[in-house]
């Protein structure tokens, strides 16, 4: 499908200043708390302080009486108006996505996500009530005096508590609380190859639970029309784009889809947080229209951090098979995914269940995937969802299988890495990967990241009582996300370029990298390109920034819209030249014609048209519309190299060097891609090292409410990276792009704990847990050295390549 | 409910506010002044960080009483028409904002250190900045952004 000329792009590939950038640095951004209205009144809500509990009684009496409340709402009258939970539509769905189902086959069942829930509170921050007052210092005090009786049920917190015999249910339609349950591969293959296999490494693991953590607080104004019917929500989104959310909040209010616009133009960072909808934009709606009040809502970092939906909570049991020679033979994976209250969002599960052979040649597998309702907060993709879990898994299990079996680590994942002219690659699981050079990118990176150096600088951090570990993982990932984008293209006789397109940014610079492939495939002024994004009565059809696919697809859909806009340019030049359309070319940027003595590039065409308003008419205007639907995946992959320097007196890790290389397919923007591959590294170091959400286990609240608690990654956490773009452009789509945004978090959380057990190899530590706090790190030395001092007073273990149970990470 | 005079970005602002309203409201929704953000609401973040009387404040930390009287910088009064702070140009050349949220803060920030330390080292912007988080950039390009943005204010003079 590369028909595209790319020697003729001037733009595409370059590292272009962003557009974005003059409004950001002056504070004319427009965010979700951005939006403001006279008369408007605030909301705020009255939350669950208990994991599990009915709601017997709610209260309203004193709290509707005080100063400035107009308002106390409940999810019994949510359940009196009429509305309806809001549709999560949890399972992927695009062709090549793994099929999850139920248990035995059936529909997944996700729970019933009402706005306000009017039997059962589910989680820990779950809104209960919404009060509506003049000021939000008003509102705030009048939810404190909402009194909500609650019969308090036994909670759970971790997949394993979910599956217990005797566990509470959190649905009563679910009362085992499992919602997914799916096997993929081949089990007689796999059994088989096990029974021959000359060795069997098994591992387990819990990645657990953290917060994608935007730094904006979502935050919104509803405003209801009583004039016109409509309602109209200014906020800040991302990930499912504008449209798929109108969709949704209107299901859940009951309306017509056109009776409701959504408006968001800057976005204060997403990761998956605001990628489903939340039910305070939808109850601030629903109480604009009862009150006749614009409302606004803002939640504070606490409900951020109570209710934000969250991300990663996979356990998983791996095994691999190999043969003596170090050849991969099979794999067994079982993992379970914690969903938290409600099914929000299955694609974590479904991403990692298409990868859990990750980069490497691997015959057989077979899988079973699970997915577990539990009393937290609801779990949902964060950025490069699913697939650091199980690249954790599997570059985990060959780390160890390495050690284990006396192979370089290295040489034992070239000798099973898919090889280029196996590509495609139809995986054991059945996913394609569809390009790649995993052996060369491993040889860049080790390169760039000066490997060969690494001996001398962990003699130097030796000197000085410290551990230096060289960590290494491969990564490949899948971008894949909603399968429909439509671009509308006109070119104005002002000189202008108008770009409608659905998808959305978050930080990535749409604005930039969409005007590059316009620019170059209508040989246009990047200058001349406006990316016109973010109201849903501009925008009729668009997926959104998730599953790294914007660019992909909006990529995708431009060229085929530039193309009809070609066609549609050569018609208007036929009228302006006074020729016949199928002579007009189209050649280096200009319209032409043999016996015509005049070009026009588009800007001057479109106002040259103009000038002859008569023989100019919609049906050859210069502006068209494409639809496109495009289902398969792509496979962006790459590896990671750091070093730690370890204090074994203290336990704490110093990340001191990360190199990264990463196959993006085209890159369009060299610069604001390596941007991305920056705070894609953060995320996964993130992950590794601080980043954990932890419950009080007597009561389930969270005790990680504010950054004080949780483990931000600070401007200390990290070294300046290195990084190398690779481009084996994929033969998919038709610029040949993968994606570069969320590969490096697949790969970062194995690269770092590769590296700390590297330092801590002569301990013979075989795992430790994430994140590898400074205790979580002392503490094992400190178990090591007492079981080494035990060790010389016995006989030492017989070798055994069956490695059980380590890493269960609590 | 009291009076306050406040000098935002060179202007004499004078409002009758309530007593409990806080800097960054006062900027926010007083004076419309939205570049300032509020990411956490208990000074841990930095998104909120203006200049008062040329020190770097949490505007989210400060009742807008204590500021009566004090001159106050905002990242709305850095630029001058279409020409960026030398700082705010920085930032754009490093490529040291994605999203744009924390920026203000970052940009704020980095002015009172380099009032302190006309060229300081990588470590020295990495420990200042302790302050200030960034979910997007992994803060690799906001080093190098300060550091550039702190040679380009020292060329200036």
């Amino acid at each position: 499908m590369n028909e595209l000329d790319a020697s003729k792009f001037h733009e595409i590939g370059r590292s272009v200043l962003r557009k974005e950038d003059f409004r950001l640095l002056t504070g004319k951004g427009r965010f979700g708390d951005d939006f403001n209205m006279l008369g408007q009144a605030w909301t705020v809500m009255v939350r669950s302080p208990h994991p599990h509990a009915r709601i017997v009684r709610i209260d309203t009496k004193q709290a509707r009486a005080m100063a400035g409340v107009l308002a106390v709402f409940t999810g019994t009258d949510c359940l009196a108006d009429g509305l309806r939970p809001i549709p999560h539509n949890p399972v992927p769905s695009t062709k090549y996505d793994m099929k999850l189902t139920g248990p035995g086959g059936n529909k997944v069942f996700v729970g019933s996500h009402m706005l306000l829930p009017a039997d059962k509170a589910r989680y820990v921050g779950e809104a209960v009530a919404m009060v509506v007052a003049e000021t939000r210092e008003q509102a705030e005090d009048a939810a404190d005096a909402v009194r909500v009786e609650y019969e308090v049920l036994p909670w759970l917190e971790r997949s394993e508590d979910a599956l217990a015999a005797g566990a509470a249910a959190v649905w009563d339609e679910a009362p085992d609380n499992v919602l997914v349950d799916t096997f993929f591969g081949d089990q007689e293959r796999t059994d088989r190859a096990f029974a021959t296999a000359d060795h069997v490494v098994r591992m387990e693991f819990h990645i657990g639970r953290i917060m994608p953590l935007p730094l904006e607080p979502r935050a919104g104004l509803a405003h209801y029309d009583e004039h016109t019917g409509r309602y109209t929500l200014h906020f800040s989104t991302g990930g499912p784009g504008i449209v798929r959310q109108k969709r949704q909040f209107a299901a859940a209010l009951n309306i017509a889809p056109e009776q409701l616009r959504l408006v968001a133009y800057d976005t204060g960072g997403n990761f998956g947080a605001k990628n489903r909808p939340y039910v305070e934009h939808g109850l601030a709606l629903w109480a604009s229209r009862k009150l006749g009040r614009p409302i606004k809502y803002r939640a504070t970092r606490h409900e951020s951090m109570l209710t934000e939906y969250q991300g990663r909570d996979l356990r998983t049991k791996v095994e691999l098979a190999l043969r003596s020679d170090g050849r991969f033979l099979a794999m067994r994976a079982e993992n379970i995914m914690n969903v938290g209250a409600h099914g929000v969002s299955l694609s974590p599960l479904a991403k990692g269940s298409g990868l859990i052979t990750g980069s490497y040649d691997i015959p057989a597998a077979r899988l079973r995937s699970r997915a577990v309702f539990t009393n937290t907060t609801p779990n949902n993709v964060m950025r490069s969802s699913g697939r650091p879990e199980v690249t954790f898994a599997i570059e985990r299990l060959i780390d160890t299988a390495a050690t284990e079996l006396g192979f370089d680590r290295i040489e034992l994942r070239r000798k099973n890495l898919i090889r280029p002219d196996q590509m495609p690659y139809t995986n054991a699981v059945g996913s394609i990967y569809d390009s790649g050079t995993y052996e060369a990118n491993m040889e860049l990176c080790m390169r760039i990241a000066d490997w060969g150096g690494f001996e001398s600088r962990r003699r130097q951090a030796a000197a000085r009582g410290k551990l230096l570990g060289l960590g290494f993982a491969n990564y490949v990932e899948s971008s894949t996300g909603s399968p429909k984008e439509r671009a509308e293209i006109t070119v104005t006789p002002q000189g202008r370029v108008e770009v409608v397109i659905g998808t959305q940014p978050s930080g990535q610079g749409h604005e930039t990298s969409f005007a590059q492939v316009v620019a170059d495939l209508l040989a246009v002024p990047l200058d001349s390109v406006d990316i016109i994004t973010g109201d849903t009565d501009i925008v009729k059809e668009g997926g959104g920034s998730h599953s790294g696919r914007s660019m992909r697809h909006a990529a995708a859909v431009i060229s085929m819209a530039a193309s009809d806009l070609i066609a549609k340019g050569k018609m208007v030049a036929a009228v302006v030249l006074g020729t016949m359309p199928d002579e007009v070319e189209f050649q280096d940027g200009r319209f032409g014609a043999k016996r015509a003595n005049r070009t026009f590039d588009f800007l001057e065409l479109a106002k040259e048209a103009a000038a002859r308003a008569p023989a100019y008419t919609p049906a050859n205007a210069l502006a068209v519309a494409k639809d496109n639907e495009m289902h398969t995946s792509v496979y962006p992959n790459g590896c990671g190299v750091c070093e730690v320097e370890l204090d074994p007196e203290t336990g704490r890790v110093h990340l001191t060097r990360y190199a990264a290389v990463d196959d993006v397919g085209r890159c369009i923007n060299p610069m604001t891609v390596d941007g991305q591959t920056h705070g894609s590294i953060a995320h996964g170091v993130g992950e590794a090292l601080c980043e954990q959400i932890c419950l009080d286990p007597s009561s389930g609240r969270p005790l990680t409410e504010s950054f004080m608690e949780y483990g931000m990654p600070s401007s200390t956490t990290m070294p300046f990276f290195t990084t190398e773009i690779v481009e084996v452009l994929s033969p998919t789509n038709p610029l040949g792009i993968k994606s570069g945004s969320e590969g490096a978090t697949a790969g970062a959380p194995a690269v770092v704990m590769s590296g700390i057990l590297d330092a801590l190899k002569d301990f013979g530590i075989r795992d430790i847990a994430m994140p590898a706090t400074p205790l979580t790190v002392w503490q094992a030395i400190e178990n090591a050295k007492a079981k080494l001092r035990s060790r010389e007073t016995t006989m030492p273990p017989a070798r055994t390549t069956m490695i059980e149970g380590v890493g269960k990470g609590e | 409910m009291a009076r306050v005079t406040i000098t935002v970005n060179g202007k004499p602002e004078t409002r009758e506010i309530r007593p409990r309203t806080l800097l960054v409201e006062f900027l926010r929704d007083h004076l419309g002044l939205t570049g300032t953000h509020v990411g956490c609401d208990t000074t841990q973040c930095g998104c909120c960080i203006v200049l008062v009387d040329g020190r770097s404040v949490n505007s989210c930390t400060m009742l807008a009483v204590q500021a009566n009287g004090a001159s106050i910088t905002t990242i709305e009064g850095l630029a001058e028409g279409d020409k960026l702070h030398a700082m705010q140009a920085a930032f754009r050349e490093h490529h040291a904002l994605q999203c744009g949220f924390c920026t203000p803060g970052m940009v704020m920030s980095a002015l009172e250190l380099v009032d302190r330390n006309k060229s300081p080292s990588d470590d020295d912007i990495r420990y200042w900045l302790l302050g200030n988080m960034c979910r997007c950039t992994g803060y690799h390009n906001i080093i190098k952004a300060i550091k550039a943005g702190a040679e380009a204010m020292a060329r200036a003079g």
